[in-house]
């Protein structure tokens, strides 16, 4: 998932630290889903939310229709106020988590997450395929079926060789945004344009990539085993796009649906209606209640008064919410202060972990970095970004929405998360270096001024001189992103693309993969690193490989340090109470537009 | 007239065409990368090529502009699709035509800035207005006072105080949203209403104090004794003769501040949301969105500059002793 652009989204300003209190989701009818957050005890150190693995379900669970939601009734429209307007209606381009949440309304995937709107619990179902998908091949091949009953928005049926056509055109030249596993998958390279160019010229992928060998099987021919790949079949661009109504880079603003709405009108960075697509067929869908008659979409509401709007809920604000974009920052410590909120109050974790990067390619001792962390002010940058409501102090470089979450914290941050500047002190002796000067590098938005000021007074107690270096917020990421770029330390994050560190260790720890703009923003280049991910990647079975993830991730923060996690991400924000079933999907770090009702 | 007009507007056009090169460079000139923005993860060499070849990126500044200027008059086929005059290009952002976004954002702008403008004007004339009649008067010194604080405090200040008191705390005015005159027009002018009050307030602060001090000046004059010693009655002199020599200079000042409303619409629309040209310029800055930024400054830049050959043919009315050539 892009963080860059969901930094841009969010308006993370400080606003102080909060009462673990506020970490919690109360929810009398039984929404904010897994939500329920609970204290671990240990304030603002560590993880405070319990998170619930997602688990593959069976061809049982991908059966629709969706489990009613206790009290809810069909009818009503539920206004969505996002402060942020969606850059991609194409499913095909959408990756960031609001483009992917608001295009659940009106199109399909082979698979997706089926949340229980009451416990939170997630599954991965069959969406439009009547299961996650059958491995074969040492998990080379993955055959899907289409249930039966599907239909487009203008009752054309859904079938296979639209789900190819579909997979076919994530190769167009137009399609850059969105995921490319499937595209790299199926012809075993990142330059896969080259193998196929996408279906404009009239070409098709041979049957030995994809084939379909009738109108309901969809077979998958990946290069190498996937085990992940029923996950992959869940982001937005796994689904089928019918040819007759395919209008190429245009189709970004007005695509056909094939969910439970379609769009009615669309003003880019304004407003997007959806009403309800009448040929969609409940009976064929596991995860989408779809009880509202419309969807009001408000795009670029300006904080904090999306917040204010959604705390005070007069008149048709008691029917909004906001499935993506958090709390303003200066709001959290009202929601936070007054019980009135607590029943409305949605805290949970987003995939997201932000990390410092210290540069290898400039800050080679090892030592060096180690001081660099035991300097580090974790607690101090936590209260300047906005205090536990904007997210919990983390360690871990995957974090705690990932299968197999595990806390490790070699350094003794959660213990001393204000910083030890005596041990780092002594391990720059240790060191050698008698005059630490580093470059810190950060975007000058308010709140990274404010924690540039912070980092520079932690530094100074152990003796490091960190010289600050302001970059205008939109040059940011590409001078950072340079290889050679001058700087000791700057700030990234990274979420990961499904509940597996498949989709965090490799492209962020590869030291095969340094280039400018990589996202290996540290440049570390550990021959054992990268040798067991290519070990690890190979292992079919995704338990164990996750459990090997949280190894291999520990080594790296034990014997390299090239980054320094400090915050789980988190969604915090309320809801009016006019609203019913508002559960969350940890998968995206969003509500979940699939179970709300209007009371 | 016509002379007047054929050479304001060739003067304008010079003005537009090098507003929008200078833009072009001074995007250039940030290291930012807009083709960052749009990869996602996948900012690998091969992706980001292609993003460049989409957005147009690959050719050479001079290439780029005069591609751009001429497709404002002739229509673009660019990678992404067809783009038909008037063609400012598609987003970088969401390939949308930033002429249906210009299109669509243009009357909020508009709105706030007539409104606003109908606003600070009333206010602030009206007020300089009855502080000069009332010369050394109390209802003088606090129209002073608060001119002086009006002038003092900021949109993005007031703004969140007035819609917590007046919309969040006591519930008498609209927080504010976008007009849609054709199937609103109430609801568009209550929702008008906040926005262009408080957008007003530094503006009437100045006009009030410019009037009140033009026409003391005014006053004082002799065509103005003269009247007087004529017979004529107060209100007459006043309103005949004083507020008349008066208004040039006003109209002056407010043809100089054209810029500034719209600048003041802006951050309106920043600080109560309301989907503008400002609202779509922050975006388009925040999000290196060379089109974006391109046809909304070419469409401010227009404003401003017929409004001010607008303001300079008004003066011919206002003072019979101009003549236009």
């Amino acid at each position: 998932m892009n963080k860059r652009r969901a930094y841009y989204a969010a308006a993370m300003l400080s606003a102080g630290a909060l009462a673990l209190s506020a970490c919690s989701s109360g929810n009398s009818d039984g929404g904010g889903g897994s939500g329920k957050s609970t204290s671990s005890g240990g304030g603002a150190n560590g993880a405070t939310a319990s998170v619930q693995s997602v688990t593959l379900g069976t061809a049982a669970d991908s059966t629709g229709p969706a489990p009613a939601v206790a009290g809810a009734k069909s009818g009503g429209t539920v206004h969505d106020l996002e402060a942020s307007g969606v850059n991609h209606l194409d499913p095909a381009q959408a990756y960031v988590n609001q483009e992917q949440v608001i295009g659940q309304l009106f199109s399909r995937q082979l698979t997706n997450y089926k949340i229980d709107a009451k416990t939170g619990k997630t599954v991965l179902v069959g969406d439009l395929a009547t299961d996650t998908g059958t491995s074969s091949d040492g998990g080379k091949t993955w055959t899907y079926h289409l249930k039966d009953g599907l239909k487009w928005q203008d009752g054309t049926p859904i079938t296979s060789d639209q789900v190819k056509y579909g997979i076919e055109r994530l190769f167009s030249s137009y399609e850059t945004a969105g995921p490319q596993y499937l595209q790299q998958w199926l012809t075993g390279s990142s330059s896969f344009r080259k193998v196929y160019p996408g279906p404009q010229g009239g070409k098709s992928l041979p049957d030995s990539v994809i084939a379909t060998p009738d109108d309901k099987t969809v077979v998958f021919h990946f290069k190498a085993p996937h085990s992940d790949a029923p996950y992959a079949m869940a982001l937005s661009g796994s689904g089928p796009i019918l040819k007759a109504k395919d209008t190429g880079p245009k189709y970004d603003t007005a695509p056909f649906s094939d969910g439970p709405y379609q769009i009615a009108s669309y003003q880019a960075g304004k407003a997007l209606e959806l009403v309800r697509n009448k040929n969609w067929d409940p009976k064929t869908d596991p995860i989408r209640n779809a009880y509202p008659d419309k969807w009001d979409i408000q795009l670029g509401v300006a904080q904090p008064g999306l917040t204010q709007r959604l705390e005070a809920q007069s008149g048709e604000d008691k029917d909004s919410l906001a499935l993506v974009a958090p709390a303003d920052p200066t709001q959290t410590s009202v929601i936070a202060g007054d019980p009135k909120y607590k029943s409305r109050l949605v805290s949970n974790y987003q995939p997201f972990v932000d990390v410092f990067n210290i540069n290898m390619t400039r800050v080679k001792d090892v030592k060096v970095r180690q001081a660099i962390m035991y300097a580090f002010p974790m607690q101090q940058v936590q209260t300047a970004l906005g205090g536990p409501p904007q997210g919990d102090l983390g360690t871990s470089l995957i974090g705690p929405t990932v299968q197999g979450f595990k806390s490790y914290d070699p350094y003794g941050k959660l213990t001393k998360p204000q910083g030890d500047p005596a041990k780092a002190k002594e391990l720059l002796k240790e060191a050698g270096v008698t005059h630490l000067k580093l470059t810190y590098a950060f975007s000058n938005q308010p709140r990274w001024v404010t924690v540039a000021t912070t980092l520079k007074n932690a530094f100074a107690k152990a003796g490091i001189d960190l010289q600050t270096k302001a970059i205008d917020s939109t040059a940011y990421y590409t001078l950072i992103g340079k290889v050679n770029n001058p700087y000791d330390l700057y700030r990234t994050g990274w979420g990961a693309d499904w509940p597996n560190a498949s989709t965090v260790i490799p492209p962020t720890q590869d030291g095969r993969l340094v280039a400018d703009n990589d996202p290996n923003y540290s440049h570390l280049n550990d021959p054992k690193v990268n040798s067991e991910i290519d070990r690890i990647n190979a292992i079919a079975d995704p338990t164990q490989a996750s459990s090997e993830w949280e190894k291999l991730a520990e080594y790296i923060m034990k014997n390299d340090v090239p980054e320094i996690p400090y915050e789980y991400d988190k969604y915090y924000n309320v809801y009016g109470d006019g609203l019913g079933g508002v559960s969350y999907n940890t998968p995206l770090g969003t509500l979940s537009p699939n179970t709300v009702f209007v009371k | 007239m016509l002379r007047f007009l054929v050479r304001r507007v060739l003067g304008a056009a010079v003005i537009l065409v090098l507003i929008s090169f200078v833009t072009y460079l001074l995007f250039f000139a940030l290291p930012s990368d807009p083709a960052l923005l749009s990869c996602g993860k996948n900012c690998n060499p091969q992706n980001l090529a292609l993003i460049h070849k989409n957005l147009g990126l690959d050719k050479p500044i001079p290439v780029q502009w005069w591609n751009y200027v001429v497709g404002i008059f002739a229509g673009r086929h660019l990678p992404l699709g067809n783009c038909p005059a008037p063609c400012f290009g598609l987003s970088f952002n969401n390939d949308t035509s930033v002429w249906s976004l210009l299109k669509d954002r243009y009357p909020t702008t508009l709105s706030l800035a007539i409104g606003g403008s109908v606003t600070f004007l009333v206010i602030g004339v009206g007020l300089g207005l009855i502080s000069a009649w009332k010369q050394g008067s109390v209802f003088d010194r606090v129209a002073s006072s608060i001119s002086l604080l009006g002038q003092s405090v900021q949109i993005y200040f007031i703004g969140p105080l007035a819609i917590y008191l007046f919309s969040v705390q006591l519930g008498w005015l609209d927080r504010g949203h976008d007009p849609d005159w054709t199937s609103d027009p109430v609801g568009s002018l209550t929702g008008l209403v906040l926005p262009c009050l408080i957008m007003s307030v530094i503006f009437w602060s100045n006009y009030s104090r410019q009037t009140r001090s033009l026409m003391v000046e005014q006053l004082s004059e002799e065509h103005v004794r003269t009247a007087r010693a004529k017979g004529m009655g107060s209100k007459y002199v006043f309103f005949r003769y004083a507020l008349r020599g008066a208004m040039g200079p006003i109209v002056t000042i407010f043809g100089i501040d054209l810029g500034s409303v719209f600048g003041g619409a802006i951050i309106t629309e920043a600080t109560f949301g309301l989907h503008g040209l400002g609202n779509l310029a922050v975006s388009a800055v925040l999000q290196s969105d060379l089109p974006l930024e391109m046809g909304v400054m070419l469409v401010g830049a227009t404003s401003i500059v017929f409004f001010n050959i607008l303001i300079d043919a008004c003066y011919a009315f206002i003072d019979p002793r101009i003549r236009l050539a």
